[in-house]
């Protein structure tokens, strides 16, 4: 039907008109998505055609249970920017209407998007070996289910064994005709040309040729036996005879078996840390927010086995489920050291030889004096991570004290498994994201 | 008759096939004269499908079925939107039942359907795209045009994308058509100017002049130019035919506006005819769907056409219909509809009644005893309860009984328990169902304003005519109703329908309200419950299928052969970014640069800041703007003041915000 081609089309439409990854990371809304399956808002795609202004056109609706007062509040279903009470930014009303559809990415999309997008080029390393993964069947063995059996090599193996076996009789019986030679002599000099018999076969030839009175003089040596008589090759015979029976036997029986490959699992432990403290409000939440969750999907689609820990700090850390993770505030100051401190124990849980490990943090780059240097820096340097970033979301510009970003950079400087990515506003995250990305340490 | 081609549906197509001749001979004998009805049993798939090409089976290539599909899918998978039957206006009409409906609903649909079949053979509007001939042979139509596209999509010599986006350009202003004159009759109006154009041509020729010469002296353009040389007398709001007539395809490659190809010519009118097809329905919604709710309630309620056991499904079903939140079409039909009823009704006892003697206007309530009157209007039992009981007693002469059936009905031959209507004549049904019998009607007389029983008095000469008010009732026409319902149903659309008979009742009882958008509180308030505010914004959404109405002002605006749209302007701001896309692809019907003027509300921020500080509305300043696409970027100018005070209109004020409030 037409309309299946209707749809398609439709479809492919709709894909066009998919804002770019950069852009939904950017601005778009995160919040549909979970961390198995991406959604990207697509606006509908929908011809346009001359309407009114949806707020200039008011409209009818019906009280729920009585007559409502004028200058009540009302809730119209569908109106841009009243659902989350968000003042529009500049532009006339409604133009951001029309309703949304959603692209669906699984993580490896959204990984695979996201390499050709920023230019990335991340090769998770494989660090767990997990063994007995079934491969194809290509393995034989000497016992298995009936269905199994290779059937070509029971086949070939008794060819070879046909033909191992089998030898030009003809031949043989003639030179058991060179005057003077025994049975063993025969046998021997049939071995040296590769013929395949056994002694008692020209042992009983000879009997026989002697039985039916052949003369065993026709060849005065082997030597002119070897002159006058010329082999058939085995090729030659097989046309001439035909290849009769092949012996199939038991022990030339193989069952197919699933290749066991030793395979690598790629594993990645990610523990995210973010400063919660009073300072951090709701802007740079935010930004840590569209920073972070990107990260998490990316690993995620690079990964075979992905697991995230979620640590909120503030003067003492917690774990939090990621659920709150973003929404935290809490009142204390800020002691960025209880978060490695907490992050150091989770990560016992994932041995480095076995896990692939990252350490994101994310802050003001607000500390407590000397917080940052005494503590914080000799922790990143002990605990073993493939990388250690660290987020600032500063927008407008650093305040005095703000300085932890900037030791850890001076203090790590001779470290290529540390970052620092500095995010003042939604247009630097693709970029933080870019840089955090595109560092790795060399593994020892 | 029920079609099926699958082997599954056929147990269910078989059970309908009784129901569906009931069905009809009920209908008809209520008085409707439907088309004939071809019923089909599809599965829920197809279902989706049908609907999503508008209730047929065939339509042209494009994207948008694709779509409407996708979202019909969706939307049956919420829950929300679960298509009982669709059905289209062809002659015989094609009504598709979903498969898995239950028995009742399945009769419910059937009844629906009957009476959509009866309004699309009856309305008038639906009767214009016919024209002469008395069918639509809409399915026909509709293939052929799928033909004639799918033909040049295939073209190898035309690219596919090219045939797409004229398709969506032309959907696009799909709906400026004029949708109140028939198709043919806008023609009419463009042979004028095709005149006009031979004329000049006629008048070059008569200059004697070589074939070289002339197109030496005489630029063919200018020639071409002259076609719209003249500002238009008025108006056009065909839009969609004025840029068929007169539109040029601009062409990339050579950098100007050349003739279009044939082909995209007709694929034009192929989509604008759709257009006019699809117009009738859009512009009777409401009365349409009403209309075969009230008959499906007729009949499945009253007349009990569904069995006992299926009756609370009925019930069910109905009250899903009808109880679905918000303004519907089918609930506000259905409630104009038995207001139309009732009140023709209410006109005919109350005609009779001041025809008595010593009743008048002025004394009527006074007078009357409401309760001997109501007690009065009941219908005869033996008409209100025939069961296969009370044959015996029928007498066959009575005007109100089927003589004819009910012989059959003694000899066995018909089932009076299961359709005792089947033995009465319509003069026996419009007394059976006379609505202001019926309990939910009563007090509905007495209700009556000394208005209207004076406006009723007023002409009346013979108003003594009855000794008392049992003689005067008993000359009760119990047909009033129906026959003024028919009367109706032959004319209106629902823009008038909606005028004449919404009541102040219905917005009372309803708790109907309008909004309206604060600038200052930056969200929608409720703005007004005054029944006359309700009618108006009901009237916005309804008139022009609830869209603004935008015409040809000029074809040859600046002298530059550019096409001036305007939009009249009602008080209601357009969607500018709409209208600015929209602009964008009208270009690809008119190939040059493309105008439209319009008015815009703006608000100044410092006056926004003020009012909302003070609790007020702020006041906008009504801006005329023209919007100009030369194929590349949308500009905006000022509106020459000429133009905007033509744009403007000045009767109706569509804004139901009161002075004061935001508390």
């Amino acid at each position: 039907m037409g309309l299946r081609e209707d749809l398609e089309r439709f479809r492919e439409i709709g894909d066009e008109r998919r804002p770019d990854l950069a852009e939904f990371i950017r601005e778009g809304d995160l919040s549909g998505s979970s961390h198995d399956a991406v959604r990207i808002p697509v606006k509908l795609v929908d011809l346009p055609s001359f309407e009114y202004d949806r707020r200039d056109m008011g409209g009818v609706g019906q009280g729920d249970g009585g007559t409502p007062e004028p200058g009540q509040p009302v809730d119209v279903p569908g109106d841009p920017g009243d659902a989350d009470g968000e003042g529009d930014e500049e532009g006339d009303p409604g133009e951001e209407g029309g309703e949304h559809g959603y692209y669906e990415m699984d993580p490896e999309e959204f990984a695979r998007e996201l390499d050709e997008e920023l230019g990335l080029d991340l090769e998770p390393k494989g660090k767990r070996v997990v063994e007995e993964v079934e491969g194809d069947f290509t393995e034989l063995t000497r016992a298995g289910p009936n269905s199994t059996l290779d059937f070509e090599q029971l086949f070939k193996r008794g060819l070879k064994r046909k033909l191992a076996t089998d030898f030009d009789e003809a031949y043989v019986r003639e030179a058991c005709r060179v005057a003077g030679a025994d049975a063993r002599d025969v046998f021997e000099f049939c071995r040296a040309e590769n013929v395949l018999v056994s002694l008692a076969w020209v042992r009983e030839a000879m009997n026989d040729i002697a039985e039916e009175g052949v003369s065993l003089d026709e060849y005065a040596s082997f030597d002119e036996f070897a002159e006058r008589v010329e082999r058939d090759p085995v090729s030659a015979r097989i046309r001439r005879d035909g290849l009769r029976d092949v012996p199939f036997r038991r022990e030339d029986e193989r069952y197919r078996q699933p290749e066991v490959i030793e395979k690598k699992q790629k594993n990645v432990v990610v523990v995210n840390i973010r400063d919660v403290s009073g300072s951090m409000r709701k802007t740079k939440r935010e930004l840590v927010e569209r920073t972070f969750t990107p990260l998490d999907w990316y690993l995620t689609g690079k990964y075979d086995e992905a697991e995230f820990r979620y640590v909120a700090h503030d003067a003492d850390a917690w774990e939090v489920e990621r659920g709150e993770f973003f929404g935290i505030r809490s009142g204390g100051g800020t002691r960025i050291s209880s978060a490695y401190e907490l992050a150091a124990e989770i990560l016992e849980e994932y041995p480095f030889s076995d896990w692939n490990r990252y350490v994101f943090a994310a802050g003001d780059s607000e500390n407590s004096s000397n917080d940052t240097v005494e503590n914080v820096v000799p922790l990143m340097r002990e605990i073993p991570a493939n990388l250690h970033a660290y987020v600032e979301t500063q927008p407008g510009g650093n305040t005095i004290n703000a300085t932890h970003a900037e030791e850890i950079e001076r203090e790590l400087a001779d470290r290529d498994d540390v970052v620092v990515a500095r995010v003042g506003g939604p247009e630097d995250v693709t970029d933080a994201i870019r840089t955090i990305l595109s560092t790795e340490g060399t593994e020892e | 008759m029920i079609h099926d081609d699958r082997v599954a549906t056929r147990r269910v197509a078989a059970e309908l096939a009784e129901p569906a001749e009931r069905a009809r001979e009920l209908a008809e004998r209520l008085g409707l004269r439907p088309y004939p009805v071809n019923y089909w049993v599809v599965t829920h798939d197809e279902m989706n499908e049908l609907i999503a090409y508008d209730g047929f089976q065939t339509r042209y290539p494009h994207w948008r079925w694709g779509m409407k599909y996708d979202r019909q899918r969706k939307q049956d998978t919420f829950g929300m939107g679960k298509a009982f039957e669709i059905v289209n206006n062809d002659n015989p009409c094609h009504a598709f039942l979903q498969e898995s409906n239950a028995p009742a609903d399945q009769k419910a649909v059937i009844t629906h359907v009957e009476a959509h079949a009866d309004f699309f053979r009856n309305n008038e509007w639906f009767g214009r795209f016919a024209g002469d001939r008395e069918d639509p042979d809409a399915a026909a139509m509709l293939e052929q045009h799928a033909e004639t596209i799918a033909g040049y999509a295939a073209d190898p010599e035309i690219d596919r994308e090219d045939v797409e986006r004229l398709i969506d350009a032309v959907l696009c202003v799909e709906d400026t058509i004029d949708q109140h004159r028939a198709l043919a009759a806008e023609r009419g109006g463009d042979e004028d100017l095709a005149e006009e154009l031979t004329d000049i041509e006629e008048r070059l020729d008569r200059l004697g002049l070589s074939a070289e010469v002339r197109d030496q002296v005489f630029d063919p353009e200018w020639v071409d130019d002259q076609r719209d040389r003249e500002p238009l007398p008025e108006p056009r709001p065909d839009v969609l035919a004025y840029l068929r007539e007169h539109g040029t395809r601009f062409d990339e490659s050579e950098g100007k506006a050349v003739e279009r190809e044939p082909w995209m010519d007709e694929v034009i009118e192929v989509l604008r005819r759709e257009a006019y097809y699809f117009a009738p329905q859009r512009m009777t919604k409401v009365m349409n769907e009403g209309w075969a709710s009230y008959f499906e309630s007729l009949m499945m309620g009253d007349e009990r056409f569904a069995g006992d056991d299926e009756f609370v499904t009925y019930a069910d079903h109905m009250a899903r219909v009808l109880g679905s939140p918000g303004l519907n079409p089918y609930k506000l039909g259905f409630e104009i509809w038995r207001y139309v009823e009732n009140g023709a009704n209410r006109r005919e006892v109350v005609d009779k009644l001041l025809r008595v003697e010593g009743v008048t206007w002025r004394n009527f309530h006074d007078v009357i005893d409401f309760d001997e009157v109501a007690a009065t209007l009941e219908p005869d039992p033996e008409i209100a309860g025939v069961t296969g009981d009370t044959l015996d007693d029928m007498d066959p002469e009575d005007p109100r009984v089927d003589a004819e059936a009910l012989a059959r009905a003694t000899a066995g031959d018909l089932d009076a328990d299961a359709y005792p209507w089947a033995v009465l004549t319509y003069e026996g049904l419009c007394e059976r169902h006379f609505s202001l019998a019926k309990p939910a009607n009563r007090g509905f007389l007495e209700r009556i304003g000394r208005g209207e029983l004076e406006r009723v008095a007023r002409y009346m000469f013979d108003d003594e005519v009855y000794p008392d008010v049992e003689s005067a009732l008993a000359d009760v026409d119990y047909g009033a109703g129906w026959a003024r319902m028919r009367e109706v149903r032959e004319s209106h659309n629902d823009v008038t329908f909606i005028d004449e008979f919404l009541t102040e009742e219905f917005v009372v009882e309803g708790n109907y309200f309008t909004y309206e958008y604060s600038e200052a509180a930056e969200e929608y308030r409720v703005a007004s419950v005054d029944p006359d505010d309700v009618k108006r914004k009901l009237l916005l959404r309804f008139t022009n299928f609830g869209k603004p109405t935008v015409a040809v002002y000029d074809g040859n605006y600046d002298n530059r052969g550019e096409l001036l749209l305007g939009h009249r302007y009602n008080g209601v701001a357009l969607d500018i970014e709409q209208a600015k896309r929209t602009l964008e692809r009208v270009f690809e019907l008119w190939g040059r640069p493309v105008n439209l003027a319009t008015i815009v509300t703006e608000y100044d921020d410092h006056e926004v800041e003020v009012a909302r500080r003070r609790g007020r509305e702020p006041r906008g300043d009504e801006v005329p703007i023209r919007l100009r696409y030369d194929g590349e970027t949308v500009e905006r100018h000022a509106l020459e003041p000429d133009l905007a005070e033509q744009i403007a209109a000045d009767d109706v004020d569509y804004d139901t915000t009161p002075e004061e409030w935001l508390a």
